[in-house]
């Protein structure tokens, strides 16, 4: 390590670089972050724009909009939506945003961002390897873009992908040609992933500047090691089963088709597989999948709500803690999507146990914040506002998940709307709101310029009121049994009573959409003419804010600064400041690795408190 | 005045032929109507694209014995190199239409006469308001050109709106630069708006429940002897939550609003508490201890039932419809074969074995009340849910892998009409599970019949075997 950081020490004066090698093809970690979030930002408003074709379908099932014809061609003949390519559309959005946004462009960006500046790295353990990542993502991002306009439409099977629907061309138009570009798409950013994902555990785990200890770090670390390791684990076994897939389709072969006659697979009868087992093996990487998205969320909440509360994060061993239980419990618990497939019922009693016990953890991070927040002194940014927006959707969206993975109460909530309004509230809105949270903080730091804070402001009370009246209501439609992915709800009588609500649904999701317009200009505008940003315009203590404003490849001019104390010492009594950087010795501390009163020790308050009553 | 008479004679003959032929229209139309909603809604509609295309004037594009074929075998048609069927093939995407060979010349028949009259009433209808609305729009714009031009109005406006509210805040940040001070201070506006926000959120959730929850399945009961389990579970569930999502959402709002950075208070340093730490992990273990344990009782109580009376009813599902077949006497489901399916009869069974003789496959299934059901799952193509949301049931539904599950129906549909108060309730099953484009409209209604009622529908029904009338069903178990 010592070499490496001579090689750059003599290396960052004169190096050289062109517009392709430092645009381009670049391996420095902090433009490959900006590339993740850039393509990130250009996906999920493509993502977005989606949903709102579909909101329009559901709340106006009976009219006709002339301008689809001119976006989507034939598939929006004389103004309708073609009921085809309703379900390409619900499928290309759920997978753009659960991979495309919410994996590559949250964990992505921020991964990429803030593991060498946060742990004290030059640069990434292998910035070939990282440069490689963000350009499979690229390719499988172009792939997944270029089905949407191939013959018979892009993949219309639902983002799961079940065997046999998308299996079958003859089943469903989108399961032909863009079936096949979308299992490529996957094949390619499941390499991404863990071209990125092995990177990321490497240089958390071997590139720390002297003194950052793994009780040191900063909890955004912490949750990018955990989904680092999640994803390395789960999505091979998602290229196990998309591999089989491709075998099914282009192949002939049986894993997961059974007795399916000639005449409806290709001309050759399929029998001896199950259907099943893709579920499995999908649901592997599913489940993790979630905190994959979710974890980096809370881990730039922790980060965020800790330096603008100036106080240090509560219970910081108990967050690492139920970090570590979420994601191990992550792996057990995959069946809860599938307890009417037909499965064992003993199975579906252990995948219950295992669900409901994520709630503990879940939980303690929960009134964690909460305690955090306690008698706090309150910088309400932009930031932290999206911040409090992920605690209070995250409440409102997991307490669902207590129905949801109790399997007798599953049987009547599978696949409805009340499934819907789960998992956007929880996944989908809680992570975006980490995600945009994470983007007003370390903006500053991406781009040397600052976002303009009013407009952040509006941006967030349009978003966030609108993600609660997008998906609050939904709860009610899935108590009623409305299923989800359906293109209308015209052919059940029963169903009629909540037209309003759907259209109250789709006005407040093209609000929400409209204001993401706010954040794009203001995002583009600030990039290239925001006002110019101090070193650590939070005043905070983690270690990207010490190096310079303009970026510096290998990120510090001199030496990596050695650290003394965890990355919390906000309001420490006796500080002049309400913050002590990590950089900052304790009185008497010499060696960095020495332990100081950095990580306070248990019970510290009350051992002050007595020192305070006994200095009265 | 003899050819007068006779040209009398012959023009009465006619018009008698020509009315009686428009009252045979009009029955057979009648006939088509059911025959229509019963076969082809699932993939068609009169006017729209659903699966296949829009039958309106079909009868006028092409001839009706060709219809009569292709609606009997499309696929034979196809093979057989008819180009227009061909054609057809390739315009709809290549997806094979289900082969209706059950149904006679005549059925057929009734079916055109009735999209025949369908077609020309929708044409009478929508040239009478266009008529209507012409003098309305007086500068010649039809309704929808009008809402087109509203649209971009609107955006318009929506536009302007964002220019003159950037435009205001510039000009508040620019005074502010002068006056060296912001001129709004968000950390004060937005706690308030936190509070407000609270404040409001948590009225519109309660009005929410009160007014929305209405409208759920949960107002009307359940109408199965597990459902009121399933209920009270759920019930608990939301009063266990629904505590805990108001205290921890006002204690979030709250603390944004109370402890703002006011400019005068340092936050207090309080890195950790393990008394704090512990109630709030055994707590929720506790409360989700109990959740738990209730909740496997009522999972095992569901998925294990094995009642001796129960009748075996298999629920086939295919893109896209349903179809039910009941165990007939014997109470024991036929054999089938997935590769005979469509082809001796609709569900592939096996009209030689003994077991098969007396069952009878229905469109629309009957159970009777408080008698157990099992029903048997089966799937023709990809996977499909038969979801009874009334019911508290579900079960997907595999091709290839068999899947079971039971209940029994406690309320019948005349009881829960007058219940809820709703003359036209039907209970239905539903297909919850995505299978491709007409996934939306894949049902089957159920009805649920006093032991009278039951019996007396059983009687009109056919054998698969034989086409007798079954003899009346006791108990199933003898």
């Amino acid at each position: 390590m010592s070499d490496h950081t001579l090689h750059h020490h003599d290396d960052h004066g004169h190096h050289e670089e062109n517009f392709i090698t430092k645009y381009i093809f670049s391996m420095d970690h902090k433009m490959i972050a900006r590339q993740f979030l850039i393509t990130g930002i250009i996906m999920g408003t493509i993502g977005m724009l989606m949903s709102m074709i579909f909101r329009l379908q559901l709340a106006f099932p009976d009219m006709t909009f002339p301008f689809l014809e001119g976006v989507l061609g034939h598939w929006g003949k004389d103004g309708k939506l073609d009921p085809n390519f309703y379900l390409a559309l619900i499928t290309i959005h759920g997978t753009i945003m659960v991979f495309f946004v919410l994996t590559a462009g949250l964990s992505g960006t921020f991964s990429n961002l803030l593991i060498p500046f946060q742990v004290g790295a030059r640069d990434m353990a292998s910035p070939f390897m990282n440069m490689l990542s963000y350009w499979f993502f690229f390719l499988s991002s172009v792939v997944m873009i270029a089905s949407l306009f191939v013959d018979g439409g892009p993949a219309a099977a639902g983002w799961t992908i079940y065997p046999p629907l998308s299996a079958l061309p003859k089943m469903i138009p989108g399961s032909g040609v863009g079936m096949t570009l979308w299992l490529v798409s996957m094949v390619l950013f499941i390499a991404s992933s863990l071209l990125g994902g092995i990177n990321y555990i490497a240089t958390i785990l071997n590139m720390r500047t002297k003194g950052m200890k793994m009780t040191r770090l900063p909890l955004t670390i912490w949750a990018f090691l955990v989904t680092a390791i999640l994803g390395l684990l789960s999505f091979p076994v998602l290229l196990g089963g998309s591999l089989l897939l491709i075998f099914d389709r282009s192949f002939g072969t049986s894993f997961y088709l059974s007795e399916i006659v000639a005449e409806l697979a290709g001309g050759i009868e399929r029998t001896g597989g199950s259907p099943i087992l893709f579920q499995h093996l999908f649901w592997f990487l599913g489940h993790p999948e979630v905190y994959i998205i979710l974890l980096p969320a809370l881990g730039i909440t922790s980060e965020v709500i800790a330096t603008n509360a100036r106080k240090p994060i509560f219970g910081y061993r108990a967050m690492i803690g139920s970090i570590l239980a979420i994601g191990i419990l992550s792996f057990i618990v995959w069946g809860h999507h599938m307890f009417v497939t037909g499965m064992n019922p003993f199975l579906g009693s252990v995948f219950m146990l295992g669900t409901l016990i994520i709630a503990v953890p879940s939980a303690v991070k929960t009134f964690n914040y909460l305690a955090t927040l306690w008698k706090g002194n309150l910088n309400l940014t932009p930031a932290m506002m999206f911040a409090i927006g992920l605690v209070s959707l995250f409440i409102s969206g997991g307490l669902t998940g207590i129905y949801l993975g109790n399997a007798s109460l599953d049987i009547n909530l599978h696949d409805t709307y009340f499934v819907v309004a789960h998992f956007h509230l929880v996944m989908g809105s809680a992570a975006i709101f980490g995600m945009m949270s994470g983007i007003y903080h370390w903006f500053p730091k991406m781009f040397g310029r600052m976002m303009n804070e009013t407009a952040g402001h509006i941006h967030f009370w349009f978003t966030l009121i609108s993600a609660y009246c997008v998906f609050f209501p939904m709860h009610f439609m899935g108590l009623a049994g409305v299923p989800r992915r359906y293109y209308a709800n015209t052919a059940y009588d029963q169903f009629d009573v909540f037209v309003d609500m759907n259209v109250f649904i789709t006005v407040a999701a093209i609000i929400g959409g409209a204001a993401q317009l706010i954040f794009l200009i203001n995002f583009f505008y600030s990039a290239i003419r925001g006002r110019r940003a101090p070193q650590n315009p939070w005043k905070s203590n983690t270690l990207e804010w010490t190096t310079p404003v303009e970026h510096l490849h290998g990120n510090w001019p001199g030496e990596i600064p050695s650290v003394y104390r965890w990355a919390y010492d906000y309001s420490k009594p006796g500080a002049e400041d309400d913050y002590i950087p990590q950089t900052v010795p304790d009185k008497d501390q010499n060696d960095p690795m020495e332990e100081s009163t950095g990580l306070p020790e248990v019970g510290y308050l009350t051992v002050k408190a007595e020192e305070h009553a006994h200095h009265h | 005045m003899k050819i007068f008479n006779s040209l009398n004679r012959i023009l009465l003959l006619i018009t008698l032929l020509a009315g009686f032929n428009f009252s045979l229209d009009a029955q057979s139309a009648e006939e088509g109507k059911t025959l229509f909603k019963a076969n082809c809604t699932a993939c068609h509609a009169i006017n729209d694209k659903v699966v296949g295309p829009a039958l309106k004037d079909v009868h006028k594009r092409r001839e009706e014995a060709w219809l009569i074929k292709w609606i009997k075998n499309s696929q034979a048609l196809i093979k057989s190199g008819d180009a227009t069927a061909v054609q057809v093939y390739k315009e709809n995407n290549e997806s094979v239409m289900t082969a209706f060979e059950n149904l006679s010349d005549n059925e057929v028949k009734s079916i055109i006469a009735y999209i025949k009259a369908e077609s020309e009433a929708k044409a009478e209808s929508a040239s009478t308001a266009t008529v209507a609305a012409d003098p309305k729009s007086n500068n010649g714009t039809t309704p929808e050109e009008m809402a087109s031009n509203i649209n971009w109005l609107l955006f318009l406006v929506a536009i302007l709106l964002i220019v003159v509210i950037s435009y205001v805040f510039k000009i508040l940040a620019r005074i502010g630069d002068i006056q060296g001070r912001p001129t709004i201070n968000w950390t004060k506006l937005n706690s308030q708006l936190l509070m407000a926000f609270l404040v409001i959120g948590m009225i519109a959730a309660f009005w929410e429940f009160f007014v929305h929850g209405k409208l759920t399945y949960f107002s009307m009961g359940a109408a199965s002897e597990h459902g009121e389990a399933y209920d009270s579970m759920f019930m608990i569930t939301l009063a266990l939550t629904g505590v805990v999502f108001v205290i921890t959402q006002a204690l979030l709002f709250w603390y944004g609003f109370k402890y703002k950075n006011d400019g005068t208070r340092k936050a207090l340093y309080f890195p950790d508490n393990h008394k704090l730490e512990l109630i709030w992990t055994v707590v929720p273990a506790i409360v989700l201890t109990i959740l738990v344990v209730r909740g496997l009782l009522v999972w095992n109580s569901m998925m294990y039932t094995n009642k001796e009376d129960a009748r075996n009813i298999e629920v086939f599902g295919y893109q896209f419809g349903w179809d039910a077949r009941l165990a007939g006497n014997d109470n024991k489901l036929g054999a089938h074969n997935f590769r005979e399916v469509g082809k001796v009869n609709a569900l592939g069974v096996d009209q030689n074995d003994p077991n098969a003789k007396d069952d009878i496959i229905v469109k629309e299934l009957h159970l009777e009340v408080n008698k157990p059901v099992n029903f048997y799952f089966r799937a023709k193509d990809v996977i499909h849910s038969a979801y009874f949301p009334h019911f508290r049931a579900q079960m997907n539904v595999v091709p290839g892998l068999p899947t079971k599950f039971s209940f029994t129906p406690t309320v019948t549909t005349a009881d829960m009409r007058s219940k809820i108060g709703k003359p036209e309730f039907d209970y239905v099953l539903l297909c919850n599970k995505i299978c491709g484009a007409a996934h939306y409209r894949m049902k089957m209604v159920v009805v649920v019949d006093s032991p009278a009622d039951y019996q007396k529908w059983l009687k009109s029904q056919k054998t698969l075997v034989n086409n007798s009338t079954p003899s009346a069903q006791t108990t199933a178990s003898n």
